[in-house]
């Protein structure tokens, strides 16, 4: 147990348990090791010192979070901060590669017939009916060379939904830490009241852009709707079509990554828009994890159901004991629950008894692993670059090579 | 029977083009299979009839339809067509049978079973399309000469195409799921907006030449 006068609190001012030093130290070792390997990109020595500074920096960052993490039980604070700062440092690391290898963050329709566009997760809904149908990829990118080849993109998001389903949303996606920022800003949500049926728009415009992808051989929501190109890449304004596409992506970003989650402390661009989270949902129910909730143990205080960023818990699901199939195992409604009613499990095997004294169950663990090790890889590189063209801003006075 | 092959070959081009609108209607219905199949056909009835105004306008008028110099009266009829199939995706999508419209005329015509007005004016809207193969369609067609033939050849491509739909209706196992009928009828708003902003950039585009 640990001591009173150093024990860390909760919210609730409860005594949380943490893990003992040495206990900590043998679950992170093997984290400590994978992370220098994967970050450092093998054994491989340093010679620019910018390089070097930025490697230290971020290997350094990203284990103190996960010591954190597993040493408190706190797996949504530590997760969030690195997950928030992966998000920032992709816009960072990106625009600038794009004005290496493009010119431009900008780009026009030669790039387009020329395939130049990097290929990113949330078109894989709209590429796979086409694909099986046509045998043809509808995104103007480049199959295997370049930043984000269709094929690595592809083969990523296949391991990752075996692995985790929609935890995907929550460790590997480089646009939800934005609005998750901007979720965790406001101290009480302005907008409490937000119909549940509002949950069903983003299967909507999952079949929605599904279908006319299919039916224009184009991919629908990256023409007229994607929120992220606002920082990212967009195309060139040149006509009053493109105007209107580039005040559509705006307004969705400045409304539903910005705003909206500022109002209601919830993830409402993942919640409401994204079809690859949607899609996601649905691989949750062939994934081995779920968030399952101890009906003995809950008092129906209904904490877990104003935390949840993804409206992924409600009464419903609380008498059925566990999180609905739009859950982003975020794990943010573990941490947050005062009776330590609600813990990962893997589906088919009995809830464990949860003791006051555990941080988090040997299952969290398990789960854990899988999912911080695509955080670290993808947000590794980015933070690493993001953070080496923050030196070389400093010390040359330009942010591209 | 060229029509009907040709129907048959490029039945998945003309089936990729027609579920964006009939997939979201069927899911928001929500009904049992047997009665997705009488929408089904209602719908097809309705897309039937538009091929027929093609046969006699390919009669009529012969290739110069597709000529460079109509181009611009073509592209406002048929954006004025994807913007009439918009509202009535916006009106599926909106509408509530109960308090639509005081007078038990509409009341009847609405709700209930009595919407058969629905499914076909999706299925008219939808075959009112210049879709790739129903261009392929048009070009034989005209090269018929005859009324009858240009019909015939139609009614063929029509039936050829319309085995492609078969499975679609089987979104009815589906039927109890709540969730899928709000997510069916939210996707047809969402399509309506699409159809509705390209028939806009149709239409002007139309006017402008």
């Amino acid at each position: 147990m640990s001591n009173p006068e150093t024990a860390i609190r909760d919210i609730y001012g409860r005594t949380l348990a943490t893990r003992k030093p040495w206990q900590t130290l043998c679950i992170v070792l093997p984290m400590v090791l994978l992370s220098f390997m994967i970050l450092n990109r093998g054994i491989t020595i340093q010679s620019d010192p910018l390089q070097l500074i930025s490697l230290v920096i971020t290997y350094l960052f990203i284990n103190l979070l996960f010591v954190l993490m597993v040493h408190s039980g706190k797996i949504d604070r530590y997760r969030a901060i690195l997950f928030v700062t992966y998000a920032v440092c992709f816009v960072i690391s990106f625009i600038p590669h794009l004005m290496e290898t493009r010119g431009s963050n900008t780009f026009t329709s030669a790039d387009i017939l020329q395939g130049k566009i990097p290929f990113c997760h949330i078109v894989v809904p709209m590429t796979l009916i086409p694909a099986v149908l046509k045998r043809t990829i509808i995104f103007p990118g480049s199959m295997l060379e370049g930043f984000a080849s269709i094929a690595s993109m592809l083969v990523l998001w296949m391991g990752v939904t075996l692995a985790l389903g929609k935890g995907f949303c929550s460790w590997g996606c480089f646009y939800g830490g934005l609005e998750d920022g901007f979720s965790r800003l406001a101290r009480k949500p302005l907008l409490k009241k937000i119909n549940p049926k509002w949950r069903n728009l983003s299967f909507a415009v999952l079949l929605g852009v599904v279908l006319t992808s299919i039916a224009t051989l184009s991919p629908t929501y990256c023409t007229w709707l994607c929120p992220f190109k606002t920082v990212t890449e967009f195309e060139k304004v040149s006509s009053v079509l493109v105007l209107v596409q580039t005040i559509i992506f705006v307004t969705l970003f400045l409304g539903l990554v910005v705003v909206l989650p500022l109002l209601t402390k919830k993830r409402t661009q993942c919640s409401f828009l994204c079809p690859f989270g949607a899609m996601q949902s649905l691989t949750n129910k062939i994934n081995a994890f779920e968030i399952r909730i101890d009906k003995d143990k809950c008092t129906q205080c209904k904490v877990c159901i104003g935390i949840c960023p993804t409206f992924s818990i409600d009464e419903d699901d609380l008498e059925q004991g566990k999180a609905n199939l739009t859950c982003t195992k975020c794990a943010k409604c573990i941490s947050h629950c005062p009776r330590q009613a609600i813990s990962m499990e893997i589906k088919g095997v009995d809830t464990l008894c949860n003791e006051r004294e555990k941080v988090f169950s040997g299952r969290t663990l398990i789960f854990l692993y899988p999912a911080f090790i695509l955080l670290m890889t993808m947000g590794g590189g980015m933070i690493r670059d993001a953070i080496h063209r923050i030196l070389l801003l400093l010390t040359t006075g330009k942010l591209i090579q | 029977m060229r029509g009907f092959l040709l129907g048959l070959a490029n039945g998945t081009i003309c089936l990729a083009y027609c579920v964006p609108v009939i997939v979201p209607y069927l899911l928001g219905e929500g009904q049992t299979v047997k009665r997705n199949y009488l929408e089904l056909g209602q719908f097809l009835i309705g897309r039937l009839l538009g091929y027929i105004i093609f046969a006699v306008l390919a009669w009529v008028f012969g290739l110069m339809i597709l000529k460079q110099n109509s181009a611009g009266t073509r592209e406002v009829f048929f954006g004025t067509a994807y913007i009439l199939l918009a509202g009535l995706l916006f009106f599926y999508c909106f509408k509530k049978p109960k308090n639509l419209c005081a007078a038990e005329y509409c009341k009847g015509l609405l709700s209930g079973h009595n919407r058969l007005f629905l499914p076909f004016g999706l299925g008219l809207l939808t075959g009112l399309n210049l879709c790739p193969p129903f261009l392929l369609a048009f070009t034989s067609a005209v090269a018929g000469g005859s009324l009858w033939s240009s019909l015939f050849f139609f009614l063929a491509f029509f039936l050829g195409t319309s085995l492609f739909f078969v499975p679609i209706p089987l979104v009815g196992f589906l039927k109890r799921n709540q969730m899928l009928r709000s997510i069916g009828k939210m996707a047809t708003g969402i399509i309506g907006i699409y159809y509705f902003y390209m028939g806009v950039l149709i239409v002007i585009g139309g006017i402008k030449q």
